[in-house]
């Protein structure tokens, strides 16, 4: 009876998102009321399986005659689950954020969260393709509703969309092998090893990988939010749930494949390890407040593949305490990505929403005093992004280089060399986001400016970052009980029944320490902000009944010039001007002069005025040129040879095809 | 570059006027600019009249009316850029000791633009000692730049008293050498401590200090006081230079020598030393040679120029000065310039000592002159070229214009440091060997 | 092959027994001790006459402007004040003055005895006093075996050390220093420049005296002051000076 009462639930919640859509061309804040509930909906659903098992809604019989429908899983709840959070606070804040005019907002928005729940609900693989393609179509709408449409606009939306087709060829792709093996469509039946498993693993792992915006493809992830400055609630949807989306594909299609091979695992840590080098490295030399979480969800999503990566190769050497362990690092750093990603550009929102800038140079803190639930929010989540303890983030980086530390596990050399590269290449990462992190918190809430800026207020807008960045801390500090919580979604990427890696060490209460590995790390999050609490305890305690002790305050020093000069202080650019210098091989650092030449002033001296500009460049970028240069050659030639524009020879392509046919058909009866 | 061929045939001078000084300063009305004719291998005066600088530049001479006015003193390259900000340094920090301001213009780490700004030292000293007697003016200017009192003391009064046409007894031409030389090698010491400072040289450091303070010494022993103040004037503290304490000052000079030659080598060898000055703060010669570098800054440019052969005075007409030259312009070749005139000017002083003839008369203030009458004094400071134009009415001061090293070399340091990094600064700095107070006045 | 440790070695330890015992002549020139009249007061006027900055009155020496330039030497001066001349009032450097001589002070931060860290500011010098302070460093004095540390920030330091005649452009800028310098601090004011103006007393757009901008708490006399100088009057503040000759 509860699960009929679910399934209910499930059916209802999706369909809430369309009927949103629609209502939102009456009013805006239908579509984002009804996302709201549809949102919340899907989270008790996901809860429900969690707790009880897998919950089926509406089904029906499909084209090829498939029993079609939606169906929830432990694997599919998990994915349900994190995305119903980041939700439910993006619809809310769209309510006091969303001030256009035009509705169109509010329906693509909507459009593109039903979307996702109808892919992540699907109980087959045709509903899943349906769900995969409108995410890219309303997405597509979404980014187009930037503010100030120009040329920039257009062409980043178009880049997203022909990143998104080509992902949907890939899947295409990965689905018809997947057909091909097992005979349907549903998610079941898994795959053995062969060719036809390692076309639909390499399909899987660019198709899916396209949308998480993982290296080479991260151009599809950051382009569009960064250049077009799309909406602050789009922009956390699609780089929290359209990544996560991807991830999903992705764990759904390694969990459908049975027995992998090394060299998966292994492509998979490389890849992965990559992204997140580059997504930290360039989010530390972005200077838009957008632009630099962007890149932060390419070193996320990377994070994500190195742990899988991690646990295929596991998997293959019979490593099974190791496997476990890096499945629960993916879903923790999936959930701790999400959740905290969506503080970041919900914070974004709000600087855009009050300074109308999306420059980090010139946000300069102005917004500091005008929500508390800001400034909260924003540290949580920036603390969270950059694995500051004791936030959720904290717990995932801490749990993939736990993993990675023990790839001397592995029986090959070659595996724990892959390994060894891969956990320098995550730790550089590790440090390079956190030069970009204290950038973001640094230029936006921490600032202290000389003179008083007008105060600007959003307190709606503020008090939804504070709720984002409380579960950030809540999904850290309780990440014993979470992991236990997640463990049939391990369970079912398994394939076995496993339990969370948690235990007990000394004196801490059973339960409340993660382990990684019977005698490696152990770690007790809840025990941190315990801990700091206790010695804030002595602090407080040493101050009031110690000694008093004088106190020598002083004022700002600003070698003797009167402090607040205006252009006198550091910008943002300056701040990450020395990662710039020392990394110019990998970001193809260069400076551009411009000058107008000399001009002679008083006599001797000549001075020569000139603007400077210190580029970064992704060399990526070049592939793509490349690329595009050579589709252009192609279709010129095609069209030169194949349409020449001459009636006849259309003619004899329409007989050409006609007799085709009839011979095909005729051969077949 | 300038073959010795070229050069003009040393003549003797008569307390430090030069012919074609004069005759360039007579041409002109007093608003004029000094530069080097490097072709000609001599000094000109250019008319300022034919290109009125603009004010927010600095004018290359101080006069008497200047002073007191906060004002960059290097041409100011107009940079903008996206990320761009002006970071100040000083007016007060620790690393340059004196009060000058410094507006580096970066996008953070590389400097873009320097703008030295100077001006808040000014202590009025030009305009202040008009209307003072040549004695009384005496003390203040040879207080204008602490460490390059002789020089200052020198100039100046030679200037007087070639405007009041007094002779000055030869003794005491020798005593002003040997304070010269004296301060010179205390001045090139001291910034090759503070250079190996900065690279943090720390044995390097403090053995060079102590050399420096050993040079302090040496002075306050000769001269009675560590800076030399009132050495050179009329009525100043007694000085020791009969025939037994020369003979003492000697033997000092001889080891204080060798142990520097022992810390140069020690320095040369220190790849992590020479590295960190190699192409640090660069100037081109063709830059040299249009801004009018001086001193040390131009010989590292490959262009043998130094007052003390190209402005005969005597004593230096009758010495050997073996003139050092680099051709690479950077920290390292000025260093090396420097460490080269240490001990040329070590050479210089045994000469000095080793023909002293005479114990020096003590000096008498100039007899004033009937009319008001002008004249210049030049000579090389530690840093370069130092002129004085002093006009004299009775016995009194009437006017003054001064150009030091400082004020040529502030450009040429500016544009060094363009493009290179914050860490670069010191090294450039102490390597030009740069005074605030001798372009404050 | 020469190295830098056999340099060191061989050079030896040249440091001074400053404070522990007084001052040698090599550390103090002639020039560093103040002028007394040699044959008693009665020469004071002569001396007077001959002084161009003010100096020596009918009464008395003030050391406070004396630039040791020498002119009253053939006046029947010579240089043999006492060594240690720092002191913590500027009535204190006025020698002869009859009046009964005001009790010592105590020392501003006597809390502070084992180290102290000061901050140089140059008001408007002529660079002497500046290397005389940095001369500090070296071996000869290396200040900080007495715990006398160099900071780069006022906000790091207890103590303000001002060279040279405060200018008007240094008013500002010595006044944030000043202000930056955190509670309890002293002000240590190097040379007559900072103490009268010294040789260029009276002169427009220059501030004669420090004490009338901040507060000056120890007086260290001399143009410029010799090192020791220096560190007697930065051992002043923290009553660690030597016991003054004569006194």
């Amino acid at each position: 009876m509860t699960l009929d009462i679910a399934g209910t639930l499930l059916t209802a919640s999706v369909t809430a998102f369309f009927v949103g859509a629609a209502g939102s061309f009456v009013d805006r804040r239908v579509g984002y009321l009804a996302s709201t509930a549809g949102s919340v909906g899907l989270l008790v659903v996901a809860v429900t399986v969690l707790v009880g098992g897998p919950v089926t809604g509406a089904t029906w019989s499909g084209p090829l005659g498939d029993a079609e429908g939606l169906s929830v899983d432990a694997l599919s709840a998990f994915f349900l689950l994190v995305a119903s959070i980041v939700w439910t606070a993006t619809s809310v804040y769209s309510l006091a954020y969303d001030d256009r005019p035009s509705p169109l907002l509010a329906v693509t928005y909507s459009l593109a969260l039903g979307s996702i729940a109808l892919l992540m609900s699907a109980s087959d693989q045709i509903l899943f393709l349906i769900g995969w393609e409108a995410m890219t179509l309303a997405s597509y709408g979404m980014i187009l509703q930037a503010r100030g449409r120009s040329e920039r606009v257009y062409s980043a939306a178009f880049v997203f969309l022909a990143f998104g087709e080509a992902s949907t060829l890939f899947v295409f792709l990965a689905v018809a092998g997947l057909w091909a093996g097992t005979g349907t469509f549903a998610f079941g039946p898994h795959l053995g090893p062969g060719t036809l498993a390692t076309l639909v693993f390499v399909s899987g792992l660019i198709g899916f990988g396209l949308k998480m915006g993982i290296a080479p493809f991260h151009m599809s992830e950051w382009l569009p939010i960064a250049h077009s400055s799309a909406p602050s609630n789009a922009s956390a949807v699609l780089s929290a749930t359209l990544t996560l989306a991807g991830a999903y594909g992705l764990f759904r299609t390694v969990s459908l494949l049975s027995s992998p091979p090394l060299w998966w695992g292994a492509v998979m840590l490389g890849i992965g390890a990559i992204s997140a080098l580059l997504g930290a490295l360039f989010a530390s030399v972005s200077e838009h407040t957008k632009g630099l979480p962007a890149y932060s969800t390419i070193e996320n999503n990377g994070l994500i593949l190195v742990a899988l990566g991690v646990a295929l190769l596991a998997e293959s050497d019979g490593l099974t305490a190791l496997a476990v362990f890096a499945v629960f690092a993916a879903l923790y750093q999936a959930l701790a990505h999400a959740v905290a990603k969506t503080g970041l550009f919900l914070s974004a929102g709000y600087v855009e929403h009050t300074v109308h800038t999306f420059d980090l140079n010139s946000v300069e803190g102005s917004v500091k005093a005008g929500s508390p639930g800001e400034y909260a929010g924003t540290l949580a989540a920036v603390l969270s992004l950059a694995a500051g303890p004791p936030f959720a983030g904290f717990v995932s980086e801490w749990m993939i280089l736990e993993s990675l530390f023990q790839s001397y596990r592995f029986a090959q050399s070659w595996v724990q060399f892959v390994g060894l590269l891969s956990g320098a290449a995550v730790a550089l990462a590790a440090g390079l986001i956190l030069v970009a992190m204290v950038k973001f918190a640094g230029f936006s809430v921490l600032w202290k400016p000389h003179s008083s800026p007008p105060i600007r207020r959003a307190p709606g807008l503020g008090a939804v970052v504070a709720a984002v960045g409380a579960i950030a801390l809540a999904v850290g500090v309780l990440a014993p009980w979470v992991l236990g919580f997640l463990a049939p979604s391990a369970s079912a990427l398994l394939g076995t029944r496993v339990s969370a890696p948690v235990g007990s060490l000394l004196s801490v209460p059973s339960g409340w320490s993660i382990l990684s590995g019977s005698p490696f790390g152990i770690l007790s999050p809840p025990m941190i902000p315990l801990a700091l609490l206790a010695g804030a305890a002595v602090g407080a305690g040493y101050c009031l009944l110690g000694r008093p002790r004088p106190r020598r305050r002083a004022t700002l020093w600003m070698a003797g010039n009167p402090p607040g000069q205006p252009g006198q202080t550091y910008t943002s650019f300056g701040f990450s001007t020395g990662i710039r210098i020392m990394m110019s091989s990998v970001l193809g650092t260069r400076e551009v002069r411009e000058s107008q030449g000399p001009v002679a002033v008083a006599g001797v001296h000549a001075v020569e005025p000139y603007s400077v500009d210190l580029e970064v460049f992704d060399s990526f970028k070049l592939f793509y040129a490349a690329l595009v240069r050579m589709g252009d050659g192609i279709s010129a030639s095609l069209k030169a040879w194949v349409m020449p524009g001459r009636l006849g020879r259309y003619l004899a392509y329409v007989l050409v095809v006609v007799l085709t046919v009839v011979i095909y058909v005729a051969a077949a009866y | 570059m300038i073959e010795s061929s070229e050069l003009p045939a040393r003549r003797p001078g008569t307390g430090g006027t030069h012919p074609e000084l004069a005759l360039a300063y007579a041409a002109d009305d007093g608003s004029f600019a000094v530069y080097n004719d490097y072709s000609a291998g001599r000094a000109v005066f250019r008319p300022r009249s034919e290109t009125p600088p603009p004010p927010e530049v600095a004018a290359t001479w101080r006069r008497t009316r200047d002073g007191g006015q906060v004002r960059p003193v290097a041409p100011a390259d107009p940079v903008e850029g996206y990320g761009l900000f002006t970071f100040p340094y000083g007016p007060i920090s620790m690393g340059v000791p004196e009060s000058g301001r410094f507006d580096v213009r970066t996008y953070g780490e590389r400097i873009l633009a320097l703008v030295p700004v100077a001006g808040y030292k000014s202590r009025r000293i030009l305009a202040s000692v008009c209307g003072q007697t040549v004695p009384d003016a005496a003390l203040r200017i040879e207080r204008l730049a602490g460490n390059f009192s002789a020089a200052h003391a020198t100039a100046f009064l030679s200037a007087a008293e070639s405007a009041a046409g007094a002779s000055v007894p030869r003794g005491e031409l020798w005593v002003r050498a040997l304070a010269q030389e004296l301060q010179r090698v205390y001045n090139h010491v001291h910034v090759i401590a503070r250079v190996a400072e900065a690279a943090s040289q720390n044995v390097g450091t403090a053995q060079t200090q102590a050399l420096a303070e050993e040079m302090l010494r040496v002075q306050g022993s000769v001269f009675g006081h560590r800076w030399l103040f009132g050495a050179l004037l009329p009525a100043g503290p007694r000085r020791r230079l009969d025939a037994g304490d020369r003979r003492d000052l000697s033997n000092v000079l001889r080891r204080h020598a060798a142990t520097f030659d022992r810390l140069w080598e020690l320095f040369l060898g220190s790849r992590t030393f020479v590295d960190r000055i190699q192409s640090t703060g660069t100037v081109t010669p063709s830059l040299a040679k249009e801004w009018g570098a001086v001193g040390p800054t131009l010989r590292a440019c490959g262009v043998p120029w130094d007052d003390r052969l190209r402005v005969p005075t005597s004593p230096y007409t009758d010495l050997f000065l073996d003139l050092p030259q680099e051709s690479g312009g950077d920290a390292l070749a000025r260093l090396l310039v420097r460490a080269h005139e240490v001990r040329a000017s070590f050479l210089l002083i045994e000469q000095l000592l080793d023909r002293w003839t005479t114990t020096p008369e003590a000096l008498e203030a100039p007899a004033p002159p009937v009319a008001p009458s002008r004249a210049l004094g030049r000579v090389e400071s530690p840093s370069g070229d130092l002129v004085y134009d002093v006009t004299l009415s009775g016995d009194r001061v009437a006017s003054i214009g001064m150009r030091s090293a400082s004020q040529a070399n502030f450009p040429l340091f500016a544009r060094g440091l363009r493009d290179g990094v914050f860490t670069d600064f010191h090294f450039a700095w102490e390597s030009f060997g740069l005074v605030f107070s001798e372009v404050d006045g | 092959m020469p190295t830098w440790i056999g340099q060191a070695v061989r050079h030896g330890i040249v440091t001074s027994r400053y404070p522990a015992e007084p001052a040698s002549e090599a550390e103090v020139p002639p020039t560093g001790r103040p002028p007394v009249a040699v044959k008693g007061s009665k020469l004071l006027p002569a001396g007077a006459s001959l002084c161009p900055v003010g100096a020596i009155s009918d009464r008395a020496v003030d050391r406070g402007r004396c630039i040791r330039c020498a002119r009253c030497l053939p006046g029947g001066f010579e240089f043999r004040g006492p060594v240690e001349s720092a002191t913590r009032t500027r009535t204190g450097l006025v020698t002869g003055e009859p009046s009964p001589a005001a009790p010592e002070p105590t020392p501003p931060l006597a809390a502070l005895s084992r180290s102290v860290h000061v901050f140089l500011v140059d008001a408007g010098s002529c660079n002497a006093c500046n290397l005389e302070v940095l001369a500090l460093a070296n071996p000869f004095y290396d200040s900080q075996r007495l715990g006398v540390f160099f900071t780069n920030s006022p906000r790091h330091a207890d103590v303000l050390l001002v060279v040279g005649v405060p200018t008007e452009e240094m008013v500002e800028p010595l006044r944030r220093a000043y202000d930056a310098l955190p509670a309890p601090k002293a002000v240590v004011a190097v040379g007559v420049c900072a103490i009268s103006g010294g040789a260029f007393a009276g002169t427009p757009g220059l501030h004669d005296a420090l004490d009338q901008l901040v507060p000056v708490d120890v007086y260290v006399p001399g143009c410029p002051p010799a090192p020791v100088h220096v560190l007697d009057g930065l051992l002043r503040v923290v009553g660690r000076g030597r016991k003054a000759e004569g006194a």
